[in-house]
């Protein structure tokens, strides 16, 4: 498997542990942990797209980010499981896809004349 | 609050990406300023939302209205593509979004 995927992966396990720092961090310990996880993300980002298209890293990134943060409350905060709201959030997804995919795909043809 | 914070957050987003669009243009002290002050303001504002809104949701709202707010700028002040199919993107993102305010 290509480096740059591993970065993207890590990055996202990164990402989701910084989103929880934001919620539930409440010691100097616990927001210095949050702030390196957010960092770390970054740069693994970074170096993710430094190889790959920026506009399919940030969608696989922020596809992953999404489905990873949904499912740590599900499975470690017991936040209750709502069809609707997990619906409403793959339409939300689905739509954030869209832009980065389809819309880069036609700023670039836009580029190229 | 939590909700206009959140949108805020989303904002300041727009603003942090901008800078960082104008890093790889110009490379200016205007260009930095931007950048990191979108960006602190933007964690700033997501940390103070999260603190009483669902991760997922906020999380996904977050990165929605930052993605929704880019293509904006860009259609409305870079010319970029008006096509359809990013309108339709557009309208699912915030339809999906008031949907969960409803929700909450």
């Amino acid at each position: 498997m290509n480096r740059s995927w591993l970065y993207i992966f890590i990055g996202v396990v990164f990402e989701v542990c910084w989103v929880i720092g934001f919620k539930h961090a409440d010691s100097l310990i616990t927001w210095l942990g949050t702030v390196i996880a957010l960092a770390i993300s970054f740069v693994l980002v970074l170096l993710a797209s430094s190889k790959l298209p920026v506009g399919t890293v940030y969608a696989v990134f922020t596809g992953m980010g999404t489905g990873g943060t949904v499912l740590a409350e599900i499975l470690l905060f017991d936040e209750p499981v709502k069809i609707t709201k997990l619906l409403l959030i793959v339409l939300l997804l689905a739509g954030v896809l869209g832009l980065k995919l389809v819309g880069n795909s036609s700023d670039s043809k836009e580029a190229a004349h | 609050m939590a909700w206009i914070s959140l949108l805020l957050a989303g904002m300041f987003e727009v603003v942090g990406v901008l800078g960082m669009n104008r890093i790889k243009r110009d490379n200016n002290a205007m260009a930095y300023l931007l950048f990191i002050t979108g960006l602190i303001l933007s964690f700033g504002f997501l940390s103070y939302a999260l603190r009483s809104l669902p991760m997922g949701t906020a999380y996904g709202i977050w990165t929605g209205i930052g993605t929704v707010g880019a293509t904006l700028v860009g259609m409305f002040f870079f010319a970029e593509s008006k096509d359809w199919r990013r309108i339709l993107f557009i309208a699912m993102v915030l339809g999906a979004s008031v949907g969960l305010k409803l929700l909450s």
